[in-house]
Formats: C-alpha cells, sequence, structure tokens
C-alpha cells in the first residue's frame, strides 16, 4: 500500500482525530500496463488481487457510523508517525497560480503545502516562480483550476497511452481526488446524504483543513444531523481552535448555534478570542443566541433557560435594548407563571414602544394579580388586534365586572367596554355585565344583559338563572315560568326559584354573586378558586398560546396602527400577501413615520410574495429614507433582473443590471447573471470581461463562465 | 483474519472460469465510439440522454462506461467515471442517484436509485479495472454490487427478485408491488455481481429471473410488458402502459449478450417483434393495436443479431455500420455490435 501522505502533519493529524481512522487508498495505479485478454477472467483475477491485499487496496464495504465512531477513538491516541524525511514537495500549482496571478489560489496551496510538509518553507516571491516548462501539464492545471476535474482525469489518462514512462505529478493526482471528493460530497451534502458526507470527509482528509471550511461545515451537519452532536462539535471546536478568518470563525458558531444543544455551544463560545479593538469576537452571537434562547423558552414551557442567558437578555433591555427584547422576558416569565416578573419585563416593553404584545402580556399578568381595570385600559387600544388580543380584552372586562362589591366605573369605561362587547358578541362579559347590574339593582338592565348573553350562547345556565332571577325582581312570573319551562330539566336552582323563603333567597343571590364568572370553569366544577381567578388562568392559557397574529382578521376592521403591527407580525410568520393587506390598512395612519413604515412593508411584502411590479407602486406610496429607497430598489430591480433573465430577455437583464450597479449593489451572483445575458446576446468580449472579472475574485462561476464563452465562441466559428 | 477469508472467495473464484476473449483490436472501433462520444458524451463525463431532453442518468452513465470498455479507451472512461461518482455517487447506501438534469438545481430531483444503471456501472468498473489493472475501479464495482445484494436483491416466496428501485416497488410500497422491470435483468453481469459481493446469490436470482421473463406473456402476441406486477397472479403493473416498450425491447439483446441462455423465449421474442420491412414492433397491452414500429438501426439491430446467433443469419450491410442517430438506439447498437464482434464475427 502506498500513502499518498508519507509525512501527516500537525494539522492532518487533527483532522483525522476528527473523522477517525482511515485508510488512504485512492492509489497512484501504474498506467499502461499491458491490456492483455477482456473479461470476466480478469476481474475474478482482479478481485484476488484486492481482496487478499495484495495491492492494498482495502474492501470499502460501508462503514457504519459505529465503525467510524471506534476508529476516531483508536486515531485519537498519539500515532507514531514516522518522522518525516525531508519531501520532495511538488511545486508545479503553486506554479501555474502564481503565473496566472490568481493569488487566492496561491495563497490556499501555500497553506495546503505547509500543512503537508511543515519543513517546508514556501517561495520568498511565489509570483517569481518560473513558468511550468511543460505545456500539456500546464494545460491540465489549467483544466482543473475551471474545475473541468473529468477532463483533467481524461487528459492524465490520455497522455499516459500516448507517452509512454510519464506519469503524472503527485501532487495533481492528490488534487484532483480531493477536488473531486469535494464536489461529491458537496453534492451528497446538498441531497442530504449525511452518511456519503461523513464517509467522504473520512476517506479525504485533506478537505478537512481551514481552507475548506465549508466542508467542515458540511461535515459537522452531517454529524449533527445524524444524532452525533458530540462529533459535530468536534467538527466546529476545529474550526474555531484552528482556522483564523473571523468571518468564517463567526459563521462556525451560527451555524452550530442552530444544530447543537445549548452546553454543546458553550463549548464553541469558549473559543472565542478578543478583537483588535478589545471586543470579544462572539458578543454579537451570545446576544442573538441568548434571544433565540429565550424565544424558544416562550414557545415552550419545560424548556429552562440557563441564567446566564437570562441574564444577557435582562442586560440588554437595562442598556438601551429594544422592546423585542423586554417582550422575550415577558413571555418567557408569564409562561412559567412567574408573574411579578412577567409584568415587570412587560412594563418595560411598553415603556420603549407599546405594541399588542406587550399590552396584552402586561394584561395577563394584571389579571392574574387581580388588577382587571388597569388590565382593560391597557388592553383598550389593541383589543382588535387579534382574536387573541380580544379573548384578552375580554378577560379583563369579564373579571373587572365579576368583582364583588361592584368598582365604581366611569361612563366612559363602562361604555365602551358595553359597546366592545356587543360588536364582539362575548357572552362572558354580557353575563357579568348581567351580575354588575343587578348588584346595582338595575333589573331591568340586568335582564337585558342576560337575555343578550343567552342570544350569544343559549346554553349558557348561569345567564339564564340571572335573567330569572332579573324577572322575579320585576315582578315578570311569565318570564320567569318560561325559563323555568325552557330549563326544566337542566337547572335544579332555575327550577326551584321562588320555592325558598326571601331570606334564603339574598343568601342565593349572595352566592350568585360570588359566582358570577363561574362559567369559565364549567367543565370543571371542582376548581374552589374565587372567580375572576378561574376566569382568568383559562383565558391566559388560551392567550398565550394563541398570541401573535396566526388567527384571520379582516384587517379593514383594524385600526392603522393595530394593522401596522399586524403586517410585521405577518412577515415574521412569512404570510406576505396576508402581511401586504394589514400594511394597505395602515397605510391609512395619519402619522408620516407610520406611513413610511406601512410602504415599506408592503414593498418587502409584495417582494417576498414575488410580485416585484406590485412592490414598486408600494415603494413609491410614502417617502422613503435614503437607505430604505436603496434597499428596496436594489431588491426590486434584483428580482426584476433575475424574472428577465429567465424570461430570455437579456438586452432588459444588462440595463435592469447597470441601474443596480448605480445603486452600488453590484452583488457576484448578479454579475455572472450579467456575464450571462451577455453570453446569450454574443457579446463575448464583455461577457469574458465580467466572467474574468470574477473568476479573478476568486469566484467558481467566473471559471465556468469562462469556460462557457469559450465553448461558445466554438460553437460559433463552427457555424 | 479478514485476509484468510477473502483468500477463501478468491480461491473459489478461480474455479469459475467464464468468458474471455483476449482483443487484439476493439470490440467498438475507434470510428464508431468516436462517433458516438461527440453526439453523446459531454466534456464534462455526462452521457446525454439526447431523446429525452438531454437529461442524465445512471444507466447511460453505465452504458457509458461500458461502451468505453468496449473501445479500450481507459481516457474515456475515466472521463465518464469522474462524473458518475462525483455526481450520480451520493446516496447513502452507495448507490447512484437515477437522474440527473441540467437544468434543474440542483441537478439530482429524485433520490432514488435505478438497478440497472448501479449494474451496469459495478459492471463496467470490474470489466475495467480487470483489465487495466485498477484496484480503484474493482473496489468501486464491489461497493456498488454489496449495495445491490442488501437493497435491491429481495425474496418474494420462493423466487429471489431484482427490486427495480431501492424505494417504491416493493410489495410494502405498493398495492400490486411487487413490482419488477424484465429489462432491468442484466443477466450478462450476474456471475461478475456474485464474485463483488457474495451475500446474495446471484445465481438463483438470474435463473429466477429468467423463468420469470418466460412465463411473462401478455396480450395479444404474448409478450412481457415492461413493467410486471408479481402480487397475485403475474400481470401487467398498475400505473405503467402496459407494453412491450422501449424498455423490454432490450430483453433479447441482454439474453443473446448473457450467452443465449434460454434460445426460445429469444427467439419467441423476435418473431413476435419482427414488424414489416425488419422494424422492431413494441406491443401494446391494452387495446391490442398494431403497436409502434421502430425503425432506427439500433432498435432493428436486435432481432438481427438474435437471428444471426440462432440460424447463423447475416446481419445486413447497413446495420454493420455505426450511424448515431438517438442516444438510446445508438447505445444499444453499439452493445449489440460489440457483442457481435466478440462472440460471432461471422454475423458482420
Amino acid at each position: 500500500m502506498r500513502f499518498a501522505y508519507i509525512a501527516i502533519s500537525a494539522a492532518l493529524l487533527a483532522s483525522a482525530y476528527l473523522l477517525g481512522g482511515m485508510n488512504r487508498t485512492s492509489d497512484s495505479w501504474t498506467p499502461g500496463n499491458a491490456m492483455t485478454g477482456t473479461g470476466v477472467q480478469q476481474a475474478a483475477a482482479s478481485f484476488d488481487r484486492m481482496t487478499t491485499g495484495s495491492t492494498g487496496v482495502a474492501p470499502k464495504t460501508d462503514r457504519t457510523a459505529d465503525e467510524v465512531e471506534i476508529a476516531q477513538v483508536t486515531v485519537g491516541q498519539p500515532a507514531p508517525v514516522t518522522p518525516p524525511t525531508r519531501p520532495k514537495v511538488d511545486e508545479s500549482a503553486l506554479r501555474y497560480f502564481a503565473r496566472k496571478g490568481d493569488t487566492a489560489r496561491l495563497q490556499a496551496e501555500i497553506s495546503r503545502l505547509r500543512a503537508l510538509y511543515p519543513d517546508w518553507t514556501p517561495p520568498e516571491d511565489p509570483m517569481a516562480i518560473p513558468v511550468n516548462a511543460d505545456r500539456e501539464l500546464e494545460r491540465m492545471w489549467q483544466l482543473y483550476s475551471e474545475s473541468r476535474y473529468a477532463e483533467v482525469r481524461k487528459a492524465i489518462a490520455d497522455r499516459e497511452l500516448a507517452e509512454s514512462g510519464w506519469t503524472p505529478p503527485a501532487d495533481l493526482l492528490d488534487r484532483l481526488s480531493v477536488a473531486e471528493a469535494r464536489a461529491q460530497l458537496t453534492n451528497a451534502s446538498d441531497l442530504n446524504q449525511y452518511d456519503t458526507v461523513v464517509r467522504i470527509g473520512a476517506e479525504t482528509p485533506s478537505l478537512l483543513t481551514c481552507s475548506e471550511v465549508d466542508v467542515l461545515w458540511r461535515v459537522a451537519e452531517a454529524f449533527a444531523r445524524t444524532e452525533r452532536p458530540g462529533r459535530a462539535r468536534d467538527a466546529y471546536l476545529y474550526v474555531l481552535n484552528n482556522c483564523n478568518v473571523p468571518s468564517e470563525r463567526l459563521a462556525t458558531v451560527q451555524k452550530a448555534s442552530t444544530l447543537l444543544p445549548a452546553t454543546m455551544v458553550e463549548d464553541l463560545l469558549a473559543r472565542e478570542r478578543p478583537g483588535p479593538d478589545g471586543t470579544m469576537e462572539f458578543d454579537a452571537i451570545r446576544d442573538d443566541l441568548a434571544r433565540n434562547l429565550v424565544a424558544e423558552g416562550d414557545n415552550d414551557a419545560t424548556i429552562t433557560v440557563p441564567p446566564q442567558y437570562l441574564g444577557r437578555v435582562e442586560r440588554l433591555v437595562e442598556s438601551g435594548g429594544s422592546a423585542s427584547d423586554a417582550l422575550l422576558l415577558g413571555w418567557y416569565y408569564l409562561r412559567r407563571n412567574d408573574m411579578a416578573a412577567a409584568e415587570t419585563w412587560f412594563r418595560k416593553a411598553r415603556g420603549i414602544e407599546d405594541s399588542a404584545s406587550a399590552s396584552q402580556g402586561l394584561a395577563l399578568t394584571l389579571i392574574d394579580r387581580k388588577e382587571p381595570k388597569e388590565a382593560e385600559e391597557v388592553m383598550y387600544r389593541w383589543r382588535d388586534g387579534s382574536k387573541d388580543a380580544q379573548q384578552t380584552y375580554f378577560a379583563a372586562t369579564a373579571n373587572l365586572l365579576a368583582i364583588s362589591p361592584p368598582l365604581p366605573l366611569t361612563e366612559e369605561v363602562l361604555a365602551r367596554i358595553a359597546s366592545e362587547t356587543i360588536s364582539g358578541r362575548d357572552a362572558q362579559t354580557a353575563q357579568q355585565f348581567g351580575w354588575y347590574a343587578r348588584e346595582l339593582k338595575q333589573h331591568k338592565t340586568a335582564a337585558d344583559w342576560f337575555t343578550t348573553a343567552l342570544s350569544w350562547k343559549p346554553d349558557d345556565e348561569p345567564s339564564a338563572y340571572g335573567l330569572a332571577l332579573s324577572r322575579n325582581e320585576l315582578n315578570d312570573e311569565t318570564g320567569v315560568a318560561e325559563i323555568q319551562r325552557q330549563w326544566a330539566d337542566r337547572s335544579e336552582r332555575i327550577a326551584r326559584l321562588g320555592e325558598t323563603e326571601p331570606q334564603e333567597e339574598k343568601a342565593t343571590r349572595e352566592k350568585e354573586a360570588a359566582a358570577v364568572a363561574r362559567p369559565a370553569v364549567r367543565t370543571a366544577p371542582a376548581a374552589v378558586e374565587t372567580a375572576p381567578r378561574a376566569a382568568t388562568s383559562r383565558t391566559t392559557q388560551g392567550a398565550v398560546r394563541q398570541r401573535g397574529c396566526s388567527f384571520t382578521v379582516d384587517p379593514r376592521s383594524l385600526s392603522p396602527a393595530v394593522a401596522l403591527a399586524r403586517g410585521w407580525c405577518l412577515m415574521d410568520m412569512n404570510r406576505p400577501l396576508e402581511a401586504a393587506r394589514a400594511f394597505e390598512v395602515a397605510l391609512a395612519a395619519p402619522g408620516v413615520k407610520e406611513r413610511e413604515d406601512a410602504a415599506y412593508g408592503q414593498s418587502l411584502a409584495y417582494l417576498r410574495a414575488g410580485l416585484t411590479s406590485k412592490a414598486a407602486v408600494s415603494a413609491a406610496r410614502a417617502p422613503q429614507g435614503t437607505e430604505r429607497i436603496v434597499e428596496l430598489q436594489s431588491a426590486i430591480l434584483r428580482d426584476r433582473a433575475v424574472a428577465s433573465f429567465n424570461a430570455g430577455r437579456n438586452r432588459d437583464t444588462i440595463l435592469i443590471l447597470d441601474q443596480l450597479s448605480q445603486l452600488g449593489t453590484e452583488q457576484q451572483d448578479l454579475m455572472v447573471l450579467k456575464g450571462y445575458a451577455y453570453l446569450n446576446l454574443n457579446r463575448f468580449i464583455d461577457a469574458r470581461r465580467i466572467f474574468q472579472a470574477l473568476a479573478e475574485a476568486g469566484n467558481r462561476e467566473g471559471a465556468k463562465g469562462l469556460v462557457e464563452v469559450r465553448r461558445a465562441q466554438f460553437k460559433g466559428n463552427q457555424n | 483474519m479478514m485476509q484468510s477469508l477473502a483468500k477463501a472467495i478468491a480461491a473459489g473464484l478461480f474455479a469459475v472460469v467464464l468468458a474471455s476473449g483476449a482483443a487484439s483490436k476493439p470490440l467498438i472501433s475507434a470510428e464508431a465510439w468516436n462517433a458516438y462520444k461527440e453526439n453523446f458524451l459531454d466534456t464534462s463525463g455526462r452521457i446525454i440522454d439526447t431523446g429525452n431532453g438531454n437529461i442524465s442518468h445512471s444507466e447511460g452513465q453505465g452504458y457509458g462506461l461500458l461502451l468505453a470498455y468496449y473501445a479500450d479507451s481507459p481516457p474515456d472512461f475515466e472521463q465518464i467515471w469522474s462524473f458518475t461518482r462525483t455526481e450520480l455517487l451520493v446516496r447513502d447506501d452507495g448507490l447512484a442517484v437515477w437522474r440527473w438534469d441540467p437544468s434543474k438545481r440542483p441537478h439530482v430531483t429524485d433520490i432514488n436509485n435505478a438497478t440497472d444503471g448501479d449494474i451496469l456501472i459495478a459492471y463496467a468498473l470490474a470489466l475495467a479495472g480487470a483489465r487495466w489493472n485498477r484496484d480503484d475501479y474493482t473496489a468501486a464495482a464491489s461497493r456498488i454490487a454489496t449495495a445491490l445484494a442488501s437493497k435491491a436483491v429481495v425474496a418474494h416466496g420462493e423466487r429471489l427478485l431484482l427490486l427495480p428501485a431501492v424505494t417504491g416497488f416493493a410489495a410494502a410500497d405498493r398495492p400490486d408491488g411487487p413490482v419488477i422491470n424484465p429489462s432491468y435483468y442484466i443477466f450478462e453481469a450476474f456471475p461478475l455481481l456474485a464474485q463483488l459481493a457474495p451475500q446474495a446469490d446471484w445465481t438463483k436470482l438470474s435463473g429466477d429471473g429468467l423463468a420469470l421473463v418466460e412465463k411473462m406473456q401478455f396480450g395479444p402476441r404474448q409478450l412481457p410488458t415492461d413493467w410486471v406486477s408479481l402480487a397475485g397472479e403475474m400481470r401487467p403493473a398498475d400505473g405503467f402502459p402496459g407494453e412491450y416498450g422501449y424498455n423490454a425491447l432490450r430483453i433479447p439483446l441482454y439474453l443473446a449478450r448473457a450467452g443465449n441462455p434460454a434460445p426460445a423465449l429469444v427467439q419467441r421474442l423476435r418473431k413476435q417483434t419482427t414488424g414489416p420491412e425488419d422494424s422492431l414492433q413494441l406491443m401494446t397491452f391494452d387495446d391490442a393495436g398494431p403497436g409502434t414500429l421502430l425503425t432506427d438501426p439500433g432498435y432493428r439491430f436486435i432481432n438481427h443479431l438474435v437471428a444471426c446467433v440462432a440460424e447463423a443469419k447475416p446481419i445486413p450491410e447497413d446495420l454493420r455500420q455505426f450511424r448515431p442517430t438517438l442516444y438510446y438506439p445508438s447505445t444499444l447498437h453499439l452493445l449489440g455490435l460489440a457483442y457481435a464482434a466478440e462472440k460471432h464475427p461471422g454475423c458482420l
């Protein structure tokens, strides 16, 4: 067996540790062997060689995950490595990239060779390295640099046939295998074939280096998705321990945080390095991570978020943070019935910026501590925001009216509660209005409310009982008898009404007052709670579960401010068309700022829905800040460019992209588009210029594009 | 221990002496192969199905590898293998994804395999590995064969079956399952697969397959259909056109190439599918119409080859020369020519 790597550097050992033991067997093969005979007989003989190991290719069966794990353990021991004799380093790739001026690849090659051969010193001025004298080899390197691996394979085999005794440089073969392995691994990863990803990674240690961080991420993801989080963490740790590009380090932790449990993410964060300006490199991530964790805790009460994350979000709020951070905390504590803490954070959130969510949260805590009056005040403004907000509002009103003895409420408050109750058809509040009126001896009013409640909820026995009591007070014997008939089988207390002595009847009434809110716990009559509390706890749970904008509401019934909030909420839920309708309502807002927000939101919503022309119209409906103008126009132009390219309108595509570049946002992927648009128009020089620039910037699409240009030109010449 | 086991297996292999043919000149001429490559081989190593939206598939890659082997062209084999490996051989189980579409991103939209494609790839790799001393090819062939043995060879009652794909055709996957495709039985490859992956009984699979194909006598002309249900009484599978179609027309070619183990069956197929003016006549099981007539040289070649093998009738002059048309008939044409050149040179 001939190992391609005789000298294994520390970095490669580390990667070997990462992935477990591997036999590197993509070996050289001696070309030009006599082709004697054909067919099956030889095939049989070659299996013999293979399986007896005389040529050392181990049978590659499917290695299971466990075997990889076991192998990892053994390789983890410090392996006796034969001290490398000073190797002959193949610098032909180096020369090729230097001559091409491809500094990105040149640097990658230097670091790769360094990793392979720790004793090797790169040339002082790599750009001064002499050109490869071998033209054919030069051409192979060129094909390689254009990612045309199948053609390199063919070129090598062609030359071996044509020129006996020629063998390809080991470096070329090696790099080619690695490049093909990278392509295969990437394809497998894109198709979620995680075992393949891990297997190729294990077979190709030189893919597991800092210059291949994308591969490392894919391998880590493959481990994480196949329930091997420990291995995934090790792969991420490898990047953090060995690699130095700040953006890649940051991205590593970001990726890990979506795939690994929090404790493992902690391990990664511990590898943080201080930046030149004294800040720690993962600060921003830690904030987001803390937010994400607390947000997860909002959705799932069984999750306990470690105190340091809660503390981090708390500090964010205290140090001038956003209302949304405070809201995260409010809902987190509310889910855990820590109402006092929840109230604190909801109040802070409202202090920074009032919103439906903050008000709803605060209202729920207020109802909980029997302050429905304030809850009603807090929620009134937001009552129409969602079905959920409305439920919270009615929980406040029902509880407010149920308090005994009745709180003195102003005419204004009573009027608005009544109006909301009617328009929202809330039987619960209507019933409580009945009891409230009864307490105030307004029996006619009470009868009306009980009747109303029954019309919305015909099986509401307490309302029927209240109505019977009220009619009794009003000496409406016929009315009482009618109710008694209707409820004959269903309510003993209605049936027995009038049988009791006046003294006892009063007692009953008082009891009834305490039970006014009981309907909320009708299904659990054993609950011995005070009425308002019972009403609250049920509504609270419902409200928390359904907060947000998950319910469908016709936005035209909303106030512009509520519609605006709903629009953003719907955007968060990725329901752009509904969001656009909500923003439409918000466009009627009196304030310039709100209208701008609404137009901006509607534009984004249409963009997300793929309705570019509508987005453009929306963007023009209110004056926008410069930054937003650029953002929207860029996004709109970008979509238009892609659409017109896909529709084959190449000239339009170029015009649009020119406009876009004037906004100063010429991104590489759009340049690729432009290159192909030129190519489709047979404007080869322009296409080549663009792809050349991209290729020089190290963009692979650039190299591919150049190939396409050449092909197209070649075809053009043929025709 | 591993080694002694391997030795024991290898010793067994020597007992199995199979066809050999020392090739002094390639079974496919350089001229024919160049014409094929110009029409169907992309520089990326992709065999292009020109009759099918220019997509590629594992079957095409397998055919391409096999033809490159018959053309004695290690460079082209390398080129096709590079694409096959990096783009198709990505499944966790070691088999190839079956379809690759240049117009889609990612190019692979369905990760299922096609068993005949896997067989062709493994078969070509095993042949080439032996002839060109490429242990990496042999190892790759072994890996695919092993995966086939565990994923595509299944027992059904007393029989062993070859599932057309890992997903979608087994008894558990569909009401009329198991469903097989008789043209996925590439009989000539089974002896090699048996050596590569001895854990499955490929000899039994081959024998059972042959017996099944002999029993497939549907429709007015008593022919197999492309897809056959074995759920109860054998019948054309649901949801596929019930026809002796573009799949099934390969059956006699494969049987001839496998050394003609069922001469009566092959002759019956020839008789029932020979249309006017030596066209190849397909059959629709349902409407019992006359059946499409295929006149492409690659299709017409099949019945002539069968006739020559059985009755030493020479193959018409115009079919002895390869002229590329579309990917599929051209591929079959070259496979037929290579076989005739090796085993029945008198036919040419």
